[in-house]
């Protein structure tokens, strides 16, 4: 068997908090584990509700927090022994992250081309000015986007859907194999977060890179996962195929997760708040 | 109420709680000799009732946030209210809480009306336990002795499920659910005729939202007040609102009882809204809309939504389609309701 692209084996992580003498551990992730095949293209979710330890293994992913049991694999090696600085640069263009909040994640008083240009530079072979605007509108027309819409202009002029857009593009300039997706729409307008979304399964077929989308919108979850993990207090659930999962829950967390669930109503249906 | 009192009051009558008639509120800054407008809330009249949920729906920036800050009284500049009229039916005037002489307007606030806002971390005071919070926002309004209050809070937190002890924790101890909670008994507790209520389960995650938005329906009914419930998922407001409003750059497009908008929705936007939610087993994704939201410094001419619109003819490039009423209790302001008309 072929080594996986991401490898999860039996991870852990504790955080400790408090003085010297009233110290408190909170168990943020125990044994989690699962496996993302090379090449496989696909988009795996995790979901839950909050405090169940998910950005905690988006984290440990991006080997922005150390795990403290077991080992997160990348193509076969433990994320920990990525000591040199060149080792850590050939990871960070591998693995992309976007966060939630898009206008956290860029600095409002630059234009968001100096961000993308300054990613091009560090991630990439162009070296001249011209090469790297071509990379950059490259990525950006990847995510329905292009150069000239968005030159000179400052995150606060986009819409929250446009902002995490470039996001993605600028996720993409550095041609990663691993996006680590956490809660990407959740600052989003319900009504722009399907765009998005179907984003991320067409990047998967077209630049044949693997998604892991966290998230705590089931809906979008469905449309686009192939597999599917739940989480609660930092244990793993269920996972599974993403339709099976969903259309026939099996722990009781799951359906209670399904159920909960606000959509518009079916003929007939009773509001569930109704008076 | 007899009729004649009503009329005398000068406010909104018999069942209504506020009624809100053609009001313009815009920022409007000037620097360095250039002035900007934006025109967040630019036209709207609506009325609600006593004993009813209200939603109000829209995409960021439409300027919900805006008119909920309007009807709350409080106005920071730039933002001023341009003209139109604001009237309660629990306080004197139809000019807003922010022209009420200051003692007035402390009767009113949180007595009549009060708010419950999206993150309910900036609600609390992070460095005070929540019983000390509860102190601030209600003892005085009460009017009760101390251990008299201390036992009306017990029994009013039981309403959201929490027990007395959280009285002694502080925000941050609590969880999202949690603190979320203490918002809504912090805004109930004087049981206000009118309580504004400003994406409050938005952060939350479903199962805790499904909680949450139960706890507030069920103080709602129990109370017999009104709620403006402000939200761009339309999920919830298909499962809570009675009625509902829909916004769109600065303007009402559609009013009407919730399940009648479900139903059949008669605005292009709003059919937009519905439409476009993703659902549980769809395996195809949903056209979001296309083109950026409208800047509302320079908002388009003639209908607003136009050029976003499929349906738009060249009127609706000139020309602001007025509100009209199709049907019993549903406004639309659309040139072609009927075209668009039929189910989302």
């Amino acid at each position: 068997m072929s080594v996986p692209l991401l490898e999860l084996d039996a991870v852990g992580k504790t955080y400790t908090r408090g003085g010297l003498f009233a110290r408190e551990r909170i168990v943020a992730a125990r044994d989690v584990r699962f496996a993302l095949a090379d090449g496989a293209r696909e988009v795996f979710t995790i979901i839950g509700e909050s405090g169940s330890g998910k950005t905690t293994i988006a984290k440990m992913i991006l080997a922005l927090e150390r795990p403290s049991t077991g080992q997160v694999r990348f193509r076969g090696r433990d994320l920990t022994t990525l000591r040199s600085r060149a080792d850590r640069h050939a990871f960070i263009g591998a693995v992309q992250p976007i966060f939630q909040n898009p206008f956290e994640a860029f600095n409002p008083l630059k234009r968001l081309e100096r961000y993308l240009l300054t990613t091009c530079r560090r991630f990439t072979d162009a070296r001249d000015e011209a090469g790297a605007m071509r990379a950059v509108d490259t990525a950006l027309r990847q995510v329905g986007l292009s150069l000239a819409e968005i030159r000179g202009r400052h995150p606060h002029e986009l819409s929250g859907g446009q902002l995490q857009r470039v996001a993605i593009a600028r996720a993409l300039i550095s041609k990663p194999a691993l996006i680590v997706a956490d809660e990407p729409v959740s600052m989003v307008d319900a009504s722009l977060r399907a765009s998005i979304v179907g984003l991320f399964r067409r990047l998967t077929a077209e630049l044949g890179l693997s998604i892991v989308y966290i998230t705590h919108d089931l809906a979008t979850a469905y449309a686009i996962s192939d597999r599917i993990l739940i989480m609660r207090k930092g244990e793993m659930a269920e996972a599974g195929d993403a339709k099976t999962v969903l259309a026939e829950p099996k722990h009781p967390y799951s359906r209670q997760l399904r159920d909960a669930v606000l959509q518009p109503l079916e003929p007939g249906q009773r509001p569930a708040f109704g008076r | 109420m007899s009729a004649d009192r009503a009329a005398a009051l000068a406010g909104p009558a018999g069942d209504t709680v506020l009624r809100v008639r053609d009001l313009r509120a815009w920022y409007r800054a000037s620097q360095f000799g250039i002035r900007r407008e934006v025109k967040a809330v630019d036209g709207v009249s609506l009325t609600i009732r006593r004993d009813e949920i209200y939603g109000l729906a829209g995409e960021s920036s439409c300027g919900k946030s805006t008119l909920i800050k309007t009807i709350a009284g409080v106005l920071r500049p730039p933002l001023e209210i341009i003209d139109g009229e604001i009237a309660f039916s629990f306080a004197p005037g139809t000019a807003g809480l922010h022209r009420l002489p200051a003692d007035a307007a402390r009767r009113v606030r949180w007595r009549h009306l009060s708010y419950i806002m999206q993150g309910s971390m900036s609600v609390l005071n992070p460095l005070r336990r929540v019983r000390a919070s509860l102190r601030d926002f209600a003892f005085h309004h009460m009017g009760l002795p101390a251990a008299a209050f201390e036992a009306a809070v017990v029994a009013h937190l039981a309403r959201v499920q929490l027990d007395g002890s959280v009285l002694r924790a502080f925000p941050h101890e609590l969880s999202g659910g949690m603190r979320q909670r203490v918002a809504i008994a912090l805004a109930t507790i004087c049981r206000p005729d009118f309580v504004i209520a400003d994406e409050p389960t938005t952060a939350l995650d479903v199962v805790v939202q499904k909680d949450v938005l139960g706890m507030l329906r069920a103080i709602q009914r129990e109370m017999a007040s009104s709620v403006l419930f402000v939200t761009h998922d339309m999920g919830v407001h298909a499962h809570l609102t009675d009625r509902l409003g829909i916004m769109y750059a600065g303007r009402l497009v559609e009013e009407g009882r919730t399940a009648d908008i479900f139903a059949r929705p008669r605005h292009p936007y709003t059919r937009h809204l519905i439409r476009s939610l993703p659902r549980i087993g769809d395996t195809e994704l949903r056209q979001g809309l296309d083109g950026a939201p409208p800047n509302l410094a320079d908002p388009p001419s003639g209908c607003r939504f136009h050029p976003r619109c499929a349906l738009a003819t060249a009127r609706c490039r000139v020309e602001a389609p007025p509100m009209e009423m199709p049907a019993e209790d549903h406004r639309v302001a659309c040139f072609e309701a009927d075209r668009s008309g039929g189910s989302a």
